[in-house]
């Protein structure tokens, strides 16, 4: 997968090669480009990413995690020291200064790649109104600081709407296929 | 057509002292106007002291004095949080840069610890501040917070003067200064007595804001002279890397709080 530069690069998957896809991006792409990737999970709590990139022998040295649902579900999951805690999906604002943190915190003089899982559950949260001027004003911040992006979608819990925005920040689309 | 296009600009461009924190430097055009003096303001909790104090360590760092005023808070408690950002160098405290003061201890050798001060103590306490900034050579001032000081000025006259005599003493030493100011939640001046924003050379409103349950920090510069400057709100927060900010973005309903 060749990106350009700071680029906005919109990830269309099955669920069925979800962990496929976050597997090729922080054990293949992100080491390989020397990229300290920055995880905004808003799907499934960073504790259980963790745990899954740990059972593959994913080191997590270049990892952060903004994790926006672990407190919404009211879990007394540990804290990891890589993840950082949103406290709902609604705080986008939150979202956008603690990726602007972990841009700043991130030692050396290493790009970023940030991922944002995904854009359907946050839609689940947010209305389209507010999600797109969210993801107009993260995505061009990205861009001048370096840093490619990366959004996920879900093929199946896609709607028209969801579509259009993400096509309109993103400069590119890549459909995940099977094999 | 222009050959270049100029923002237009109130008056001529003024030095600034850069507060160190990159995004509200970007919103005052490079920073507050030397020799300001800023109301900052806003309820429990919105982060005024710490958005002052980052203000002073970044000037300590780049070599100008300053000096935090503690009015109502000890300056070991307030100490004891510093360590907590990455900036921060003890070496400032040692070298005399960053010096934190309490104004109480202060009261007590001007003899000034009562309830109430009349226009001769108004006047003994603007000095001696005065007099303060000029022996260190500071060129930074907070004073967190104003409020707990008219207090005890009572009368609007008396507030009035202390704050204009302050402002302009401070100013002629080129001196930038900012006023903590505490207000109620929702309170519809910028200040506890109506008078602190009139004369004050600019406004920085902190506050909470409600959306949807969401509890959101915000910062917006109402005033500022001597600058073109962002009237929009911002959404910040309070990290080891300092103060960060990020426009408050407007769709979905909002309501103040």
């Amino acid at each position: 997968m060749e990106l350009p530069e700071s680029s906005a690069v919109s990830l269309r998957m099955k669920t069925e090669h979800y962990f496929d896809v976050v597997r090729s991006i922080l054990d293949v792409f992100a080491p390989k480009k020397e990229l300290d990737a920055i995880y905004v999970t808003c799907t499934i709590p960073s504790a259980s990413i963790i745990n899954a990139l740990e059972v593959l022998e994913i080191p997590v040295d270049h990892i952060w995690f903004v994790d926006c649902i672990s407190q919404i579900m009211m879990s007394a999951a540990q804290k990891h020291e890589h993840a950082i805690y949103v406290e709902s999906p609604t705080m986008l604002e939150n979202i956008m200064l603690k990726v602007e943190y972990l841009i700043r915190h991130s030692p050396g003089d290493r790009k970023d790649v940030v991922i944002l899982d995904s854009i359907n559950s946050l839609s689940i949260h947010n209305n389209m109104k507010i999600l797109n001027e969210f993801l107009h004003i993260l995505v061009n911040t990205l861009r001048s600081k370096n840093a490619y992006t990366l959004i996920f979608s879900m093929e199946e819990y896609e709607t028209d709407e969801v579509r259009q925005s993400v096509n309109l920040v993103c400069d590119q689309t890549i459909s995940v296929k099977g094999d | 057509m222009p050959a270049t296009v100029k923002e237009p600009t109130p008056e001529a461009e003024r030095d600034r002292c850069r507060t160190g924190i990159e995004g509200l430097d970007n919103l005052l055009n490079g920073g507050i106007p030397r020799g300001n003096t800023v109301l900052v303001t806003g309820s429990v909790g919105t982060g005024k002291t710490s958005l002052s104090v980052e203000f002073l360590i970044h000037g300590a760092r780049s070599g100008e004095n300053s000096l935090f005023i503690s009015v109502t808070e000890s300056s070991e408690k307030l100490l004891a949080n510093l360590i907590h950002y990455d900036f921060f160098e003890p070496r400032l405290l040692k070298e005399g840069r960053l010096i934190f003061m309490d104004l109480p201890l202060i009261y007590n050798r001007l003899g000034l610890e009562k309830p109430e001060f009349d226009l001769q103590d108004t006047f003994i306490l603007t000095k001696v501040i005065a007099d303060l900034v000029r022996e260190m050579k500071t060129k930074r001032l907070v004073i967190d917070s104003v409020t707990s000081v008219c207090y005890r000025l009572k009368t609007q006259e008396n507030i009035r003067q202390f704050i204009l005599d302050l402002g302009s003493s401070l100013s002629s030493l080129g001196c930038t200064t900012i006023l903590v100011s505490e207000i109620s939640p929702g309170a519809e001046r910028y200040s506890l007595f109506g008078v602190e924003e009139a004369i004050a050379d600019g406004i920085i409103i902190m506050s909470n804001l409600e959306r949807r349950g969401d509890l959101l920090r915000t910062l917006q510069i109402v005033k500022m002279r001597g600058t073109t400057h962002s009237r929009a709100k911002y959404v910040l927060d309070l990290t080891p890397v300092g103060v960060l900010l990020v426009p408050l973005l407007k769709g979905g309903s909002i309501t103040a709080g």
